[in-house]
This record gives structure tokens, C-alpha cells and sequence, in this order.
């Protein structure tokens, strides 16, 4: 690298200044004690027994000038012989509805960090739930006994 | 023994901002990812919390520069719940820094176009991101990393987010780089050469002496 740039850093090469952005930044800007709390304590919710649904389909996810700003958050997860629909149906009081497909009355958990919230499906499997709090929720769909039959992954809404 | 601000930053804050320490850790490959994984998967927490340590500051960053204010706390959270249940399936080691910042990435535009509802990105409000005045308050000191973080602030919009990307620890190769921004391969080098131009034009001159002098101190 020449020194040919008007106030150019002669004596720095390319990747030392990126090196030294990288210190400035994290001096700067640190991962917050909290948030690295929070991310040590993201493994004391690992389930690993349970059947995992993982989101494959996102509408957030689609192409911005596609998607009209009316229409609501809809997320689908999927595991093997189950899907589970839910949609944002307002974004004021975050009301989420949701359905099982195929449809059965199951028990049905929102969990949200320490607040867990319990819900019969009726007989086409939906359910709602109000989002209280912001940050990652995910569903959990309970058998007879209580056992956890399938949860879907963390999920942002 | 040179003690700016920035000494005094790093060592105040412990291993959220000690990127040197932590990359002379990495590359002397007393961590190694792989060892740490297996050991996560058989439900070590200590493990999981030195996985936290070597890549918090990675994915902290990548969702800071998507400027979500005060979402990006649980964006954050996010990707780690998913790697918590993710983590036996990340079959290469080499690839988990990839894995992070590509769904920190994707966490964040999901949460971004939904804010991008109420509020257009061009009125979004810089001031009330506290990673700006945060910054602002640092690049009042007259050293090398606030001389550094002033130049890089000016910068257009784009070439931040790609040097952002470019300076991470532990680093992120370009295929990773380049699918994060939408470009191709090819085109990652040639930009950061130019993007790497416009930063110098906006240091002051004379500078090199002293980063040379911090950077010896550092090493020392």
C-alpha cells in the first residue's frame, strides 16, 4: 500500500487498520454484561429429547417490495408429520393465532423466557395467545401425560 | 508504557472488548471449536460459556450494524437459543462462525422490516441508537482507535457494513461475507480495497506513529 493518499497511513497495512477498527469497535460498542448473561443462560433452555419444528417458511423473510405492509406475519414450522401455522393478526396488541395441521385437540405451551402459558387447541387445533413481552418465544405441543411431543424453534416475532 | 483511553476501555470491560487477547487465544489454538462443541453436546455448560466468550463479540457486532436500537438484545438472544438447539448439527467447526453471523443476519432483517413498518429507514432515528453516542463519546479522545472510530463513522452507509464485516474476531471468511451482503465473491476484495481507501482519507496524518506505538505496547 503506497502513502500516496492525501492524510493516508503510510506504516498501516490494510489489515492492520482493520485489526485496529475491529479494538475500536468492541471498545466502543461491547456486548453488554447483560446480553452475554443472557446468552450463557441460552443453554439451560436446550432440549435436545424433543422433536425440533424449524421454520420453513417466513413471510418477514420475503422480498420487501413483494410483500404489502398490510399483510400480517405469518410463520410456518414443520417436523416429521406436523406443521404448525401462526400468524401476527395484529401488531399493536401481538395477538397470535396459529393452527395444527393436521387439526387434534392437543395441549399447547407459548413459552417466553420464564413465562409459560397453556392453551387446549379446539377441535380444528387453533389456538391464540397475546405476546406480552417482546423477544423470542417458541410453542410446544404437549401429549397425553404432559410430554413434550414436538417445539418449534426460537422464533422473534 | 502507552495507556490511552482505549487501555483503559479494554481492560475495564473484560473479554467482551479484549479482541487481541482473545485473538492471540484463537490462534494459539488453545480453544479449539470442535472439542468445544462435542463438549456442548454432552450438555457442558462450561463449554457453552467459553463458545459465548469466543464468539459474543462477533455476533454482538453483525447484529449492531443493522441498527435495530434496542432489539438487538433480543435478536441476539435469539441466535444463541438456536445454536443452543442447533449446535450438534454444525457438522464442520470451521463453519460456526459462518452459522452465527449468517442468522444473526437473518434475525435482524426480520425484526428490521417489521420496524420498517412504522417508521421509513430513511427517518430512522441515529441519535436515539446508543451505540452512537457511545461512539461519539470516544472519538472525543485523541488516540489511534478514536481517530479510527471517527473515520469510520463518516463513511457511507455501505462501506460500514462491509467493514464491519471485514474485522471481526474471530474472522469471517468472504464467501460468508459476500452472502450476508447479497454479492458476489469476486466483488468482497475489490471493495474492501476501495472502502479501506476512503477510511485512510479520513484519518489525520501522522497517525501511523501512533498506532505503531500502541501496537508495540500491545504486544509487549
Amino acid at each position: 500500500m503506497n502513502s500516496s493518499a492525501p492524510g493516508g497511513v503510510p506504516d498501516m497495512t490494510d489489515d492492520d487498520l482493520l485489526a485496529t477498527l475491529g479494538q475500536a469497535l468492541a471498545a466502543a460498542d461491547p456486548m453488554p454484561d447483560h446480553v452475554a448473561a443472557g446468552a450463557r443462560a441460552a443453554f439451560t433452555w436446550r432440549t435436545i429429547d424433543a422433536e425440533l419444528a424449524e421454520l420453513v417458511f417466513d413471510s418477514a423473510n420475503e422480498l420487501a417490495g413483494v410483500r404489502s405492509e398490510d399483510v400480517n406475519r405469518q410463520v410456518t414450522f414443520q417436523a416429521p408429520g406436523v406443521e404448525i401455522e401462526v400468524m401476527v393478526i395484529d401488531d399493536s396488541t401481538r395477538r397470535l393465532v396459529g393452527q395444527l395441521i393436521p387439526p387434534a385437540e392437543m395441549d399447547v405451551e407459548l413459552v417466553a423466557g420464564d413465562v409459560v402459558t397453556s392453551q387446549r387447541t379446539d377441535h380444528l387445533g387453533r389456538f391464540t395467545f397475546d405476546l406480552a413481552e417482546p423477544g423470542p418465544v417458541r410453542l410446544v405441543v404437549l401429549g397425553a401425560d404432559g410430554e413434550i411431543l414436538v417445539q418449534t424453534e426460537w422464533v422473534l416475532f | 508504557m502507552y495507556q490511552g483511553i482505549a487501555g483503559a476501555l479494554l481492560m475495564s470491560v473484560g473479554f467482551n472488548s479484549a479482541p487481541s487477547a482473545l485473538a492471540e487465544r484463537v490462534q494459539s489454538g488453545l480453544m479449539d471449536v470442535g472439542a468445544l462443541l462435542q463438549r456442548v453436546n454432552e450438555g457442558d455448560q462450561s463449554a457453552w460459556d467459553d463458545i459465548v466468550e469466543r464468539f459474543g463479540g462477533l455476533v454482538w457486532s453483525v447484529a449492531r450494524g443493522y441498527r435495530l436500537g434496542a432489539l438487538t438484545d433480543d435478536v441476539v438472544q435469539t441466535v444463541w437459543l438456536r445454536l443452543a438447539e442447533h449446535s450438534n448439527r454444525i457438522r464442520n467447526p470451521d463453519k460456526l462462525a459462518s452459522w452465527l453471523a449468517t442468522t444473526t443476519r437473518n434475525e435482524a432483517l426480520r425484526v428490521s422490516k417489521k420496524q420498517a413498518k412504522s417508521i421509513s429507514l430513511s427517518e430512522y432515528p441515529d441519535a436515539s441508537d446508543s451505540s452512537v453516542s457511545g461512539l461519539d463519546e470516544l472519538v472525543t479522545d485523541d488516540d489511534t482507535l478514536g481517530h479510527v472510530l471517527r473515520a469510520f463513522t463518516q463513511l457511507p452507509e455501505k462501506d460500514q457494513e462491509l467493514m464491519r464485516l471485514l474485522c471481526t474476531v474471530p474472522p469471517l471468511d468472504y464467501a460468508t461475507i459476500a452472502e450476508m451482503l447479497g454479492r458476489s465473491i469476486g466483488s468482497i476484495g475489490p471493495s474492501r480495497d476501495r472502502s479501506l481507501k476512503k477510511l485512510r482519507k479520513l484519518l489525520p496524518a501522522g497517525l501511523d506513529d501512533q498506532a505503531q506505538r500502541q501496537r508495540k505496547d500491545t504486544a509487549e
